[in-house]
């Protein structure tokens, strides 16, 4: 029982990648982190606090492992944290409809003789499969260790788990759990004593050392320089695993009721979606349905979007024109911040259809088999298929995308994954395409959106293949990843996907989107005499000016647009609301603002195709300032982020060229 | 025989991992180990499989089905 331990007790979460831990984090301390449904999303630990009846709490969320060897960084950052880190008790979450597999850590974790309680997770998967498990004999058969079924997508068994963890984090596990086989015994016997007469009797985990001496675990040898050679005669890992699972197998024919055929559905759905021939047709299938429903639904819901900012932009003119505010602040609130934040604002629910898509293929556990359904041809670019997962989420965002790269294994498939992931169109340049493929291509709006998505993978791909003949770099064929069992999607786990995105989203509006849009009103609207009257005359016409001969080629010769396209690097939302700021439209995503810029637009002989090379310029151009922040840390490299930004300005620039050239030659 | 020659639908017994150090251990923490069963759900024309150890499902490349030795399970 606890008596007085000042300060909190410190708890660690440690599971399989993939068995929910970071969603039980997230129940106790609501930080939301971000979950995905492949193993790897959490790289770093991470700390949160929670109370349980008047007891202080640190909660540590250790990144997803198999085993506690020292092989790989999240292994060696979660052993570190346990060894060494002051934890008071493990909180082993284990996947419950997955046993064989998770309680092979646990095993690990009890030979440890640190306290640890059992979080057997995903309950509620396990009875939708019609399985039991007997939790009386459970804890018997693993040195008497408190277990606690809990589910944390439902929010079942928190409490309880809690309580567990405040009334028994000092008891530690029965020592003797897997007996393995007399030789072996022997072994560790020799090895504990030679152990305690060189370190002490004190010293703690002594059983640990000794297995992990007979495993030849390089990280315990280095730390015990002892001579152990006459006893450890040979490597005895494989044997010790062997047995571990030997054990699991008791464990299991003694708890596991009902042992499931069920999980044959995952099966059955896998036979269609990871078909051999079909799979990249499914997938490319559900990827058009994703952005047909971006386009279709989120248009139908923008109209409540446009009436509520029309009216909303009349009464703050009205309103400050009431108060009798100056003719600058009204036209700084009305034509800079109102047009820019407020025309971005609109392309919301557009933003909010796409993440709810992106959403339920993670949660459902499709994404993973996108890696192997994509591997033959990511292969053939010289990257595993592990290396296409990031580049779907970089439909969503590119930031993140950027740090899922960290999933690779290897640092050129890791360089060579973010190299292309931007050109993957994130929904930050959604509000262009839609804008731009409505005003000038009605009809087929929807089919050359999506052909920018489609554009912007042919890009990848040629990049990706060209720079792998360029290293002469090939695919080794070492794709490793773990598919997980299909399940129904869960609400909650949605919700908060898709409103982290939307906040983001939002955030960004308010601050990035905001600021933009007051530099701009302010460069449009002053010059080195001060206020000017005519735009034509600001500082921002004269900085647009400078670049209006290098995009005369690409059909983009307008001071606007190159002014728009520089403000644009900061986000690619501002490529949009610049122009609602450029040519003061209060409500660019509606028809009748639609059409008022196309029409202003027309007159200077901006056309179908000059909006085409646009859209493909902005596919293609520098990422923005997050994203290229992003990529400095990730390569730690300014050259390397420099050179990739050259790189991509050159390419968006040559592949508008070609479109408005060619495309001029046919006479479009 | 590898596993790589193995076929689809059909269960294997490992009896030995040929690959270097770091992806060994990797297997054999993922239960993959002399004795375990393996069974191969799914294989696409590039090698790449989808097999089930232990109870769970992964995709492995050639290179690694390659470097799993098994026999044919009774």
């Amino acid at each position: 029982m606890g008596n007085s331990i000042n300060g909190p007790i410190k708890v660690a979460f440690v599971g399989n990648p993939n068995c929910g831990k970071t969603t039980l984090f997230n129940a106790y301390t609501g930080a939301n982190l971000k979950v995905a449904n492949w193993p790897g999303v959490t790289v770093e630990r991470k700390e949160g606090s929670a109370v349980y009846h008047g007891t202080q709490l640190t909660l540590v969320d250790l990144p997803g492992i198999y085993s506690l060897t020292s092989y790989t960084m999240e292994e060696k950052v979660s052993r570190r944290e346990i060894l060494d880190g002051q934890v008071d008790v493990i909180v082993n979450v284990v996947d419950a409809s997955s046993l064989e597999r998770n309680l092979y850590l646990t095993l690990q974790l009890l030979e440890l003789g640190k306290p640890v309680i059992l979080a057997l997770n995903m309950m509620d998967i396990v009875e939708e499969r019609g399985m039991e498990i007997d939790l009386h004999r459970m804890p018997e058969m693993l040195g008497d260790i408190p277990v606690v079924p809990v589910s944390a997508r439902k929010r079942t068994g928190l409490e309880v788990l809690l309580h567990a963890v405040v009334h028994h984090y000092q008891e530690v596990p029965s020592e003797h759990i897997v007996h393995y086989t007399a030789d072996i015994e022997k072994k560790i016997r020799k090895l504990i004593h030679i152990l305690a007469k060189e370190y002490g009797e004190d010293h703690n985990i002594l059983r640990w050392h000794a297995i992990k001496l007979l495993e030849r675990d390089q990280a315990v040898i280095e730390e015990h320089p002892v001579d152990v050679s006459a006893v450890v005669d040979k490597n005895y890992e494989t044997e010790i695993i062997n047995q571990k699972f030997d054990y699991i197998d008791e464990v299991l024919a003694d708890c596991l009721l009902h042992k499931s055929e069920k999980a044959q559905a995952t099966d059955r759905i896998d036979r269609y979606l990871t078909h051999r021939i079909w799979g990249v047709p499914i997938f490319l299938g559900i990827m058009a349905c994703v952005f047909l429903l971006t386009f279709t639904v989120g248009d139908f819901l923008k109209g409540g979007f446009e009436v509520g900012l029309d009216w909303f932009s009349g009464a703050a003119r009205s309103g400050l024109e009431a108060i009798h505010a100056s003719g600058w602040m009204i036209s700084l609130v009305v034509d800079g911040i109102i047009a820019g934040v407020g025309g971005i604002l609109t392309f919301l629910p557009n933003i909010f259809i796409l993440f709810l898509a992106l959403a339920f293929l993670e949660d459902s556990g499709y994404m993973a088999r996108v890696a192997y359904v994509m591997d033959g041809l990511m292969g053939k670019l010289g990257l595993s298929g592990k290396a296409f997962l990031p580049m779907v989420l970089g439909f969503g965002c590119t930031v993140p995308a950027v740090m899922a790269s960290r999933a690779l294994e290897k640092e050129k498939d890791r360089k060579k994954t973010i190299l292309v992931t931007p050109f993957m169109s994130c929904s930050a340049r959604l509000p262009i395409y839609v804008l731009f493929s409505e005003m000038f291509f009605p009809g087929c709006a929807y089919v050359v959106a999506f052909s920018m998505y489609v554009l912007g993978m042919v890009m990848a791909i040629l990049v990706a293949l060209v720079s792998s003949r360029i290293t002469h770099s090939r695919a080794d064929q070492s794709l490793l990843i773990e598919l997980p069992e299909y399940k129904t999607p869960n609400g909650r786990t949605i919700c908060i996907y898709v409103w982290e995105k939307v906040k983001d989203y939002l955030t960004k509006a308010g601050t990035t989107i905001f600021l933009a849009s007051i530099v701009l009103w302010f460069i449009l609207n002053f010059n080195m005499t001060g206020m000017v009257d005519n735009v034509s005359e600001s500082f921002g016409a004269s900085l647009g000016h400078l670049l209006v001969p290098v995009l005369e080629p690409a059909g983009l010769g307008m001071w606007q647009i190159a002014l728009a396209l520089i403000c644009g690097i900061s986000a690619k939302e501002v490529v949009v609301s610049s122009f609602s700021v450029l040519y003061e439209i209060t409500n660019v995503n509606s028809a009748a603002g639609m059409s008022a810029l196309a029409g202003i637009l027309g007159l200077s002989g901006f056309g179908s195709l000059n909006a085409l090379a646009l859209m493909v310029f902005c596919l293609l151009y520098v990422p923005c300032i997050a994203t290229i922040a992003t990529i400095k840390r990730e390569t730690g490299s300014w050259k390397w982020t420099l050179g990739m930004v050259l790189f991509q300005l050159g390419l968006a620039w040559v592949s508008a060229v070609l479109i408005y050239q060619v495309g001029g030659l046919f006479g479009l | 025989m590898s596993l790589h020659e193995g076929k689809v639908g059909s269960s294997y017994i490992v009896k030995g991992i040929e690959i270097e150090t770091a992806v060994a251990r990797r297997l054999q923490s993922l239960g993959m180990v002399e004795g375990a069963v393996v069974d191969i759900i799914n294989g696409k024309s590039n090698g790449t499989l989808i097999i089930k150890v232990r109870g769970t499902r992964f995709a492995i490349g050639r290179r690694i089905a390659s470097a799993i030795m098994v026999k044919e399970a009774a």
